[in-house]
């Protein structure tokens, strides 16, 4: 069985399932013992997922598509056919060894082969276990709740009389037939959650679907905990809006990504002055009312650093950064305990790391808090010109604009903070045209462009000639080719371990470069032997 | 000689020569099991004293068994240890030899494991039982557990053979002993099915080979490799319903002894029938009233549908199904 992968989101994956002359599209049920009739004749060959090393060298039999798998043992899988992680319906109970196997499962084996999770979907799991990166189950789960009596949703398990309740239309209810309900319910969740992966939204869907179960919250949680693992699968760019509406937003890779860019990637050009700003509901921040006012009070003399939940904050040169531009949270106006500790850190690792001479919170309430907390926890001593209750109340503007006085006057530049945030490179756009309206403006050389800013992906697009101006960062390099399409797994050979999916990357190769966007990280890039690495946009054959 | 209280001991009722009769059941502390590997047992954890102390402390044993149940009347005596009675390595001779005599006259049923069933060493202790009031005094209980080679290393580590197993019967018989087998049903990594073929498939073969059956379904002992399992989600013990079935297609009297029966850790349905189906299995090992076994499997309950959908699809590969 062959895996052609049209979408990624994270770990999920959706596409087609090629088995003989059956396409399937993927994540999807199936009647899985047909496809596989060498399963029917698999007896005695248990081997638990919480077996340890030397039992399953000793017992684990593999040979037969689909080739059975375990987080302990080294079988590999033969290239092209699909492997089974055993009992994984065992796993969904224990959300720490759930995540635990998965990690091991996921860092060893194939990325592109079909991995098929056996007796394990019902409705109310299929968007965890395809968020976690499956694309095959089978129809025992919903048999069993049959033999059961028990009435499946996507909410969730219910009492057989469930049925009568008015909820479901589908051909099984009816019909009165529970078994028809119940698998219809598991096909009819997939194809949501093939929707969702579609439109790299299966985060929001997994969001909202894992409420209804703890052990689901608690591996929702623990795989965002694993951070190492998660992140470099996790698009660089993604939804619009990135809906922060839960309080797992804090610790999404995403969200994390955002605050160790800004911290290790970022520095400001200026340390004299630190004004610390409210966020504002439209984005990005310096279109809005109370940004335009806050620039006119300020006018280019201090550095300015947006405090936000859940971001913690964000230098201007970077408001336009996934997902500072694109975020949505739900306003309350209250500030909870855990949102002031990860915020006030951020802030204060900020503060600690540039020495700021002089640190202004022009803010109110809850991010004041925050401000307190981290100039406290930072050493530094914190000037505040908020006058009465509003940042943007006359006197407030007034207040900002005078404690400004003497500074001298530089604009920020948002192509060093996209190029320091993407990059990790120091550009600036000294000596260079701006043509457009911003936020969606090119930088040009002479008539040459180098970058354009992609405001709705919140990224830096970098031509040739603005390549040139990268080093060696971001490079993918190929095999000696001239690419005639995207780039394909297979023709990578190496390339920068920072690639994640979605990122802009310099394609080089002996005899062409291209740029384009990454399709995977770069470790899937390597371990993949099918599918898109990076989209190509402009090729360049090299001449020898 | 210092009584000392031995590990349990209770009298109560069994099988014998088809009749039921009081029984005392006796477990000594003795250094302990030799193989100590099983994957479900934690008798291994019981250790008692070394070997220069064994004989000293089994003496006391049985002197405290003498105060206490001395006055009663009992005709069947079954001694167990953590290990193997017959095992010179755990119980010295001396030992056995008092064993032997503090029963003198009754029926002996002592367990051991097949390597240490000496024809010369069961003659011996027939000898201080015998009183000719029985024609077998002697029984000697094997846990054998299954007649499968590889389910017994695979599933119990138990580090013996089929065919070891037969070796002992020969020894056991030749001394003019009675063999009890015990199997063991649903061990780690089996379906429900597999399980259920696994014991009827033993019964069948080591009939010949067995004067009495004993069927334990299998439970969840405490600090043991199958508890580990367990807790992780991996292991469920079998279905009273499968322990019913395996009982009424057996072509002789099997006794099973549900320990746990209706609990988590033991073997159990949903929790509603249990209770009934766990007293029609512990009558039947008494009484071998078949009737008792067709009533209970005739129960309605729901839960019947659920592990006849578990026969039917759990598979090795997505075990267990049910909890």
């Amino acid at each position: 069985m062959r895996l052609e992968i049209r979408s990624r989101d994270g770990l999920a994956r959706t596409g087609a399932l090629i088995h003989d002359d059956q396409v399937l599209q993927s994540p999807c049920a199936a009647d899985v013992q047909a496809l596989f009739p060498s399963l029917s004749s698999r007896f005695l060959e248990n081997v638990p997922l919480s077996a340890g090393e030397s039992f399953t060298d000793a017992w684990l039999v593999s040979g037969n598509e689909p080739h059975t798998v375990h987080p302990a043992s080294s079988l590999e899988v033969p290239r092209g056919e699909a492997l089974m992680v055993a009992n994984w319906n065992s796993a969904l109970a224990n959300p720490a060894a759930y995540v635990r196997y998965l990690v091991a499962l996921k860092e060893r084996l194939p990325p592109d082969a079909a991995w098929y999770a056996p007796a394990a979907a019902i409705p109310s799991n299929a968007a965890l276990l395809a968020w976690s990166g499956f694309d095959l189950f089978d129809r025992t789960g919903p048999d069993l709740a049959t033999a059961q009596r028990r009435f499946l949703l996507p909410e969730g398990e219910f009492k057989e009389g469930a049925m009568g309740c008015g909820y479901c239309d589908c051909p099984g209810c009816a019909a009165g037939d529970l078994l028809n309900h119940n698998r219809l319910a598991l096909d009819r969740e997939l194809a949501l959650v093939r929707w969702y992966i579609r439109k790299g939204r299966i985060r929001d869907l997994i969001d909202g679907r894992c409420r209804h179960d703890s052990s689901s919250v608690a591996i929702v949680r623990l795989i965002d905990q694993h951070y190492q693992f998660i992140e470099p699968r996790t698009p660089v760019t993604g939804p619009i809006p990135f809906r922060a509406n839960s309080s797992e937003a804090l610790s999404r890779p995403e969200v994390r990504r955002f605050a160790e860019r800004v911290l290790s990637r970022y520095r400001p050009a200026r340390t004299d002055t630190v004004v610390l700003l409210p966020c504002s509901a439209r984005k990005p921040y310096s279109v809005s009312r109370s940004h335009r006012l806050f620039a006119n009070a300020i006018r280019g003399r201090a550095h300015e650093v947006i405090v936000t939940s859940p971001l913690g904050c964000v230098p201007r040169e970077t408001e336009l950064c996934y997902p500072a531009a694109h975020y949505d949270v739900p306003v309350t106006g209250h500030w909870d305990a855990e949102e002031v500790a990860v915020i006030s850190e951020i802030l204060a690792s900020y503060l600690e790391r540039h020495g700021f001479r002089r640190v202004i919170a022009h803010l109110e309430g809850g991010a004041l808090s925050v401000a307190r907390v981290a100039a406290e926890r930072a050493g530094v001593s914190l000037e505040t010109t908020v006058v009465g209750e509003r940042p943007t109340g006359d006197g407030s503007l007034a207040e900002l604009d005078t404690a400004l006085d003497g500074n001298l006057h530089r604009h920020e530049d948002p192509l060093r903070g996209l190029a320091l945030f993407q990059f990790d490179r120091e550009l600036t756009s000294t000596g260079l045209r701006v043509r457009g309206r911003y936020p969606d403006i090119q930088y040009l050389r002479n008539r040459a462009p180098l970058f354009g800013i992609d405001a709705r992906l919140g990224s830096l697009r970098p031509s040739f000639e603005g390549w040139s101006l990268l080093g060696d960062a971001y490079r993918v390099v190929i095999d000696d080719f001239v690419p005639q399409g995207d780039i394909l797994a297979p023709g990578v050979l190496e390339g920068d371990p920072r690639i994640r999916p979605g990122d802009e990357v310099f394609v080089v190769g002996p005899s062409a470069c291209a740029t384009g966007r990454a399709a995977m990280s770069l470790d899937e890039m390597l371990r993949s032997r099918r599918g898109v690495a990076v989209r190509r946009r402009k090729v360049m054959k090299r001449e020898h | 000689m210092d009584p000392e209280r031995p590990l349990a001991s209770w009298i109560g009722s069994d099988r014998l020569e088809d009749r039921v009769v009081p029984t005392l059941t006796l477990i000594l502390r003795t250094p302990g099991c030799s193989w100590r590997r099983c994957r479900m047992c934690s008798y291994r954890h019981e250790q008692h004293g070394t070997l220069e102390e064994a004989e000293r402390l089994v003496r006391g044993q049985l002197a405290w068994v003498e105060n206490e149940h001395g006055g009663r009347e009992y005709d069947y005596v079954k001694v167990f240890s953590s290990g193997s009675l017959l095992d010179p390595g755990e119980v010295p001779p001396p030992a056995l030899d008092a064993i032997g005599d503090a029963f003198r006259g009754k029926t002996l049923l002592v367990e051991s494991r097949p390597e240490f069933v000496d024809r010369e060493r069961v003659a011996g202790l027939a000898a201080r039982v015998d009183t000719g009031r029985s024609a077998n005094p002697v029984q000697v209980a094997i846990g054998l557990e299954t007649t499968n080679d590889m389910v017994r290393e695979k599933s119990i580590d138990k580090g013996f053979s089929f065919s070891m197993y037969l070796n002992a019967v020969r020894e056991a018989r030749a001394a003019g002993a009675r063999v009890k087998a015990y199997l063991l049903h649903k061990p780690l990594f089996l379906t429900e099915s597999e399980a259920l073929m696994d014991m009827e498939r033993s019964i069948t073969d080591v009939s010949p080979h067995a004067d009495l059956i004993s069927m334990n379904p299998c439970t969840v002992q405490r600090n043991t490799e199958l508890e580990r399992h367990w807790r992780q989600g991996a292991y469920r013990p079998p279905y009273l319903w499968s322990v019913l079935s395996i009982l009424l297609g057996a072509q002789r009297h099997v006794s099973a002894d549900p320990l746990g029966g209706g609990r988590r850790r033991g073997p159990h349905n949903c929790g509603a029938c249990d209770r009934e189906i766990v007293d029609a299995i512990r009558s039947y090992s008494l009484e071998a009233d078949r009737s008792r076994l067709v009533e209970a499997m005739a129960i309605p309950c729901d839960c019947k549908r659920e592990w006849e959908f578990v026969l039917e699809h759990e598979r090795p590969y997505c075990l267990p199904l049910t909890r």
